[in-house]
């Protein structure tokens, strides 16, 4: 099962500066757990000490807010996940 | 009742189908708080006030700083070490003498949010962290003042338009904070996200188009990609949660 994880600019420092890492996986942890098995740095930087996601981590399946138990959210062949980063500047 | 100076000032956008005289007549009597006069702040003030906007209060408790100047291109070289709401208003005033321009000069706390906010018919966060955000989101929903919000780090932005009670919140989409530090960023940043801002509070004060509301608009001038995010009310949300049942 193949699925896109867009990574912001944020980010990409920790994944040789690439934009999009294809991932496997049927639930949105199985992805983020595949894509730090390629980026082994990146997982600071996505989970909490407990395996939570950070709080100021989202994380979209096809562009929709998986709030909630977005961590168990099913994903599908072909889906495109997108983690986005709270930013506070101004 | 517009002025005929007023029309010749404002002819152009009174042009736009849905404006109009009616729509400029609007703007007049609209009051907009801006939180903050930074890299946000500079550009959604100067626009602001350039559509006619009639009230524009201005919150900031900073002093002009050098490093401030390669984005909050309301202050210049001269103003170093100047309050910044001082700063401001003299720029805005000088380029709409038609503007009311209320600089405050004060730190937005849990205290005084609420009486700052009060009266106005829009908030534009303009803020440089997020706790103060998150003062403003809940002092939104509780006065029922639609909220505009913009943030910036680096060539990335977001921005999002909260209508109290009806559209997702800042606390329904962001529920923790991230750690206070020094954020890089360069002055077009800010200024593409604070025009979305600006142009978000003229349409809704107008009445046109539609509102970036359940909508996270996420900015990436690397990429020069805009992304857009479906998001939605949370019936547990800590600021507006309470409020459910009137989406």
């Amino acid at each position: 099962m193949s699925v896109k994880l867009n990574i912001p600019s944020y980010l990409q420092p920790y994944t040789n500066d690439t934009g999009v890492v294809e991932v496997d996986g049927s639930t949105v942890s199985e992805c983020l757990n595949h894509l730090v098995t390629q980026f082994p740095s990146i997982g600071k930087m996505v989970f909490a000490k407990e395996g939570k996601l950070l709080d100021y981590v989202s994380i979209y399946v096809d562009g929709e807010f998986a709030y909630g138990d977005e961590l168990a959210k099913p994903v599908k062949d072909g889906d495109e996940l997108h983690v986005v980063y709270i930013i506070g500047g101004g | 009742m517009l002025t005929e100076d007023e029309r010749q000032r404002y002819d152009r956008q009174i042009m736009i189908r849905g404006i109009g005289e009616d729509g400029q007549e609007k703007l007049k009597q609209a009051k907009v708080i801006i939180a903050g006069s930074g890299g946000l702040g500079s550009p959604a003030s100067i626009y602001l006030a350039a559509a006619g906007v009639g009230t524009i209060r201005i919150v900031d408790h900073d002093r002009v700083e050098l490093s401030n100047l390669n984005r909050q291109i309301l202050h210049w070289d001269k103003d170093v070490g100047r309050n910044k709401v001082d700063s401001a208003a003299e720029k805005l005033s000088q380029l709409n003498r038609g503007v009311e321009i209320e600089p405050v000069e004060v730190t937005i706390s849990e205290d005084n949010v609420s009486s700052l906010v009060s009266g106005f018919d829009l908030i534009v966060d303009a803020m440089d962290n997020l706790p103060t955000r998150y003062l403003l989101n809940r002092a939104a929903i509780e006065n029922g003042i639609p909220f505009v919000h913009g943030a910036v780090y680096g060539l990335e932005g977001r921005a999002m338009t909260i209508i109290p009670g009806k559209t997702a919140c800042l606390r329904c989409v962001y529920r923790g904070s991230i750690p206070e530090e020094k954020f890089p960023v360069i002055g077009v940043t800010p200024a593409v996200i604070a025009c979305i801002q600006a142009t978000e509070v003229i349409k809704y004060i107008v009445g046109i188009g539609k509102l970036l509301t359940n909508r996270l608009l996420v900015y990436d001038g690397l990429d020069m990609k805009f992304t857009e995010f479906s998001v939605k009310r949370n019936p547990n949300c800590d600021h507006c949660g309470h409020l459910a049942g009137e989406e």
